[in-house]
């Protein structure tokens, strides 16, 4: 490691990156040093995968300037100096592991890449030399992985950015990651550390920095390094949208919906049991790749499972009890429908006349009643569906999905990149739909989410339920965002997923 | 199925002047494709008929052409039925040539009654586009090779039952005299000239379009046809039976190849194993040229017959200019190739906007 980093580390200042209407960095100010590890730590959607992006080269920032060790940033330095490690190696699997060592770096002569001494003692250093000849696919996460950063160092990249890198290793993986984490560190490279395990942050980071809507709201060193600390500071400051009137939501739901030893295909979520009643709004907490978003799928029907699922005593028909919508709107409306059509697409018999034909007024109806039901702004029925906002896109989705009536109704995050209006509108037409009888099952990753609209919450992590909270117990959403953070963490991070992991690899 | 599950909002009453009404612009947008066909159309007629010295706008030219666009519609409108899906079928044209060889041979070579000969080309079809929708949406085979590959496998499976030869209702194999009615009446299908002198082919055409414009434009089956096409992983969440639509999308593609075919046979009196071969390219482009997108979503009965006009149109005149079947050949790969980047284009505009 002969990596010669000059003094300055890396200087992020006033980073801006807007989404259209959505600002992902609002001036995000950021120095991390050389030789330390600056943890980044941030509820979803508050600008930390932004962030990497930026740093990788693969979105251009609106404005700011980011220098690395004394120079500015530019699509080569980038390419070169800075190394990020994602959870899934991004590498070429159909190739050894010495070629994915060199591929990049064969030279314009001609001919096959040869290892130059110093591959070789950079395969030795990182124990890579007995899978030397091994196609990199044939093995285990955690060696692709040591692969990705041996390519890094031997092109001496000088920052590392670890992107939720042990979220699928095993516990003994992890600890090898970790140390050779710090040893990067050590040689005086900067390495930033993105996670959602806030017990890894403490453990492992020289200091972590708080981002909260794009900007970095504090910088967190001992002896205020701690765990809750974080676990806290991750949720002051949230503006809770309007909490509806939950006392008065009915506490004495019927069992409507009963998950007994259900049970993922692939052990992405393993052994639930979960209820859900008439009138309830039950939401599934837990990050990505928790296997909260694969439960909420499976009650819908897209996931193969074993175990029980009933609906009322009966077993669940996916076809008819549930209507699921997607997170992504990209995956939940037709963009070369109307509005109009894309409120009444999934009505059947309801639009359907003799022969098959297509039973416009009804359909026009449908969608004029869901249209004022669900307040979507449209100019006209027959606007396309891409002419609209996002929040009223969003609302046709949810719309089309509720106007079946259906006795349960699964969302994925149904306010992801919403306006805060049409969030609280949302709300209310979940709570309306809840009152009206149905069951509402949803998946979240924002805490705050959690607190405006659900009745309970079953924090899961790593596959597992790691418990249920009550969440009209809550006074505000903080305590109860640190209650999830705190349950999320007290599951062991890495360990009891052996299986899992095996598993997926697999 | 009534949406009351949430309390009416105050203050919202539906406005009686809150009419859905397309706008001038969405008119212009839509109309966009068909008029711009239709200029096209009348264009090129123009030129051939300038370059032709008039010989284009003979009548007996004319309606010959339009026999020519009978077949390429025909086919075209089954073919458009698989675009909008969002999948491709490249076998319609030897299928045009299975369908046909075998009602030929089950008719003229086994002596079967000519209706059950009619029955077993439909069937055929309908095999042939279950064979591509289950290798294509249950096995998961992208519908271009599946599709590609059928094509290869039944027309060698043409060639082999038909032994590669040539069959005529007119000249039976030795020892079998075919039932002079049923000539006739097969003849009749196709080959007798309504008032005007208009071939009846023209009025299969008519009709069959009609049946396509109500099975995409006013059939719920073509609006959720529309909407797997446009989006199938929605299509999926939302539970529309996607497998069930692109199966029936793929046979009524088949049926419509084998329907134009018979038509065809009837009306040329003869049918040998590679006949629909040189219909592949004229179909396919007359339906990208007609706005049914290679991605989805996309397709239209006004736009196909017009695509099919179009086509019809521009191979007639090359033949009266006697340019050649080489130069008609290069052509048609530059209309292919148009087409398609004409679709990408306007697909790139819609989406910019």
């Amino acid at each position: 490691m002969t990596a010669v980093p000059g003094p300055d580390g890396v200087v992020i200042e006033g980073l801006v990156k807007r989404y259209g209407d959505t600002v992902a960095l609002a001036g995000l100010n950021l120095a991390a040093r050389s030789g330390e590890i600056l943890g980044i730590a941030g509820p979803n959607g508050a600008g930390k995968s932004t962030l990497v992006k930026v740093l990788a080269g693969e979105v251009t920032p609106d404005a700011g300037t980011i220098t690395v060790q004394g120079r500015p940033w530019s699509p080569q330095l980038g390419a070169s100096r800075i190394a990020i490690v994602h959870q899934e190696p991004q590498l070429f699997p159909n190739l050894t592991v010495a070629e994915n060592l060199l591929a990049g770096r064969e030279g314009s002569r001609g001919g096959r890449p040869r290892l130059a001494p110093a591959d070789v003692d950079m395969l030795r250093e990182t124990d890579l030399l007995p899978f030397a000849d091994h196609l990199l696919g044939d093995l285990p996460l955690a060696l692709q992985q040591r692969t990705e950063i041996a390519r890094a160092l031997v092109r001496n990249a000088d920052v590392f950015l670890f992107d939720e890198p042990n979220s699928a290793l095993t516990e003994d993986e992890s600890a090898e990651l970790f140390a050779r984490m710090h040893t990067i560190a050590d040689s005086g490279r900067v390495v930033f550390l993105v996670t959602h395990r806030l017990a890894e942050l403490a453990a492992h980071a020289d200091r972590v920095a708080m981002i909260v809507d794009g900007s970095c709201a504090m910088v967190l060193a001992p002896p205020e390094l701690t765990e809750e600390r974080i676990a806290r500071e991750l949720v002051v400051g949230r503006a809770a949208v309007t909490r509806d009137d939950r006392a008065d939501s009915r506490r004495d739901a019927v069992p409507l919906l009963a998950l007994t030893g259900w049970t993922h295909h692939r052990a992405k979520f393993v052994d639930v049991t979960m209820q859900l009643g008439r009138g309830d709004i039950v939401a599934v907490v837990g990050v990505e790749g928790s296997g909260g978003r694969e439960l909420v799928r499976s009650v819908a029907g897209f996931e193969r499972t074993h175990g029980d699922a009933t609906l009322a005593g009966r077993p669940v028909r996916s076809g008819g009890d549930v209507a699921f919508v997607a997170a992504d709107r990209a995956d939940s409306l037709f963009d070369n429908l109307s509005v109009g059509e894309n409120l009444y697409i999934r009505q059947g018999p309801a639009i359907r006349r003799r022969l098959g034909l297509l039973k416009r007024s009804a359909a026009t109806r449908l969608a004029r009643q869901a249209r004022s039901d669900f307040l979507v702004k449209t100019a006209s029925l027959d606007t396309p569906i891409r002419a609209l906002s996002g929040g009223n896109q969003q609302k046709v989705a949810i719309a089309a999905a509720l106007a079946l009536a259906p006795p349960v109704v699964v969302l994925e995050e149904p306010t992801r990149g919403v306006d805060i209006s049409s969030k609280a509108e949302i709300y209310r037409l979940l709570r309306g739909f809840a009152d009206a009888g149905g069951a509402v099952l949803l998946y979240c990753t924002e805490d705050s989410e959690v607190f405006d609209v659900a009745d309970r919450a079953v924090v899961i992590s790593a596959g597992r339920v790691a418990g249920e909270l009550d969440c009209t117990e809550f006074s505000d959403a903080e305590m109860l965002a640190e209650r999830i953070a705190l349950l999320t963490a007290a599951i062991p991070v890495v360990g009891g997923s052996t299986h899992q992991s095996t598993g997926d690899a697999a | 199925m009534t949406t009351n599950l949430v309390d009416q909002p105050v203050g919202h009453v539906a406005d009686p002047a809150d009419r859905e009404r397309p706008t001038v612009a969405q008119f212009l947008r839509a109309f966009a494709r068909v008029g711009g066909l239709m200029a096209t159309v009348a264009l090129v007629m123009v030129v051939f008929a300038a370059a032709s010295d008039g010989l284009f706008l003979y009548p007996d030219n004319l309606l010959g052409l339009l026999r020519y666009m009978s077949t390429i519609a025909i086919i075209g409108l089954g073919l458009t039925v698989v675009l909008v899906v969002g999948e491709i079928d490249l076998s319609f044209a030897n299928l045009y040539g299975l369908s046909a060889m075998s009602m030929a041979v089950a008719w003229i070579n086994w002596g079967w009654p000519l209706w059950v000969a009619i029955l077993v080309a439909l069937a055929v079809a309908v095999l042939v586009g279950a064979f591509n929708a289950f290798f294509t949406s249950v096995v998961g085979i992208p519908s271009f090779i599946a599709t590609l590959g059928s094509s290869t496998l039944i027309f060698g499976f043409t060639l082999l039952f038909s032994g590669a030869q040539r069959f005529a209702p007119a000249a039976p194999p030795p020892g079998r005299t075919m039932d002079a009615g049923e000539v006739e009446f097969f003849r009749g299908l196709s080959n007798q000239s309504l008032p005007f002198g208009v071939p009846m082919q023209v009025l299969w055409m008519i009709v069959i379009a009609l049946l396509f414009w109500l099975l995409l434009s006013r059939s719920l089956f073509g609006f959720r046809l529309k909407a797997i096409g446009g989006n199938p992983v929605a299509a999926r969440f939302a539970r529309l039976p996607v497998r069930r639509y692109k199966f029936w999308a793929f046979c009524i593609a088949g049926l419509s190849a084998a329907v134009a075919a018979l038509l065809d046979f009837s009306f040329i009196g003869s049918i040998q194993p590679d006949a629909g071969q040189a219909l592949l390219f004229p179909t396919f482009a007359a339906v990208v040229i007609g706005g049914a997108s290679l991605q989805g979503g996309r397709g239209s009965v006004a736009g196909t017959l017009l695509g099919a006009l179009l086509l019809a149109v521009i191979a007639n005149g090359l033949a009266l200019l006697a340019a050649g079947s080489f130069a008609q050949q290069m052509f048609l790969g530059v209309v292919t190739i148009g087409a398609v980047v004409l679709d990408q284009l306007t697909r790139n505009w819609r989406r910019d906007r």
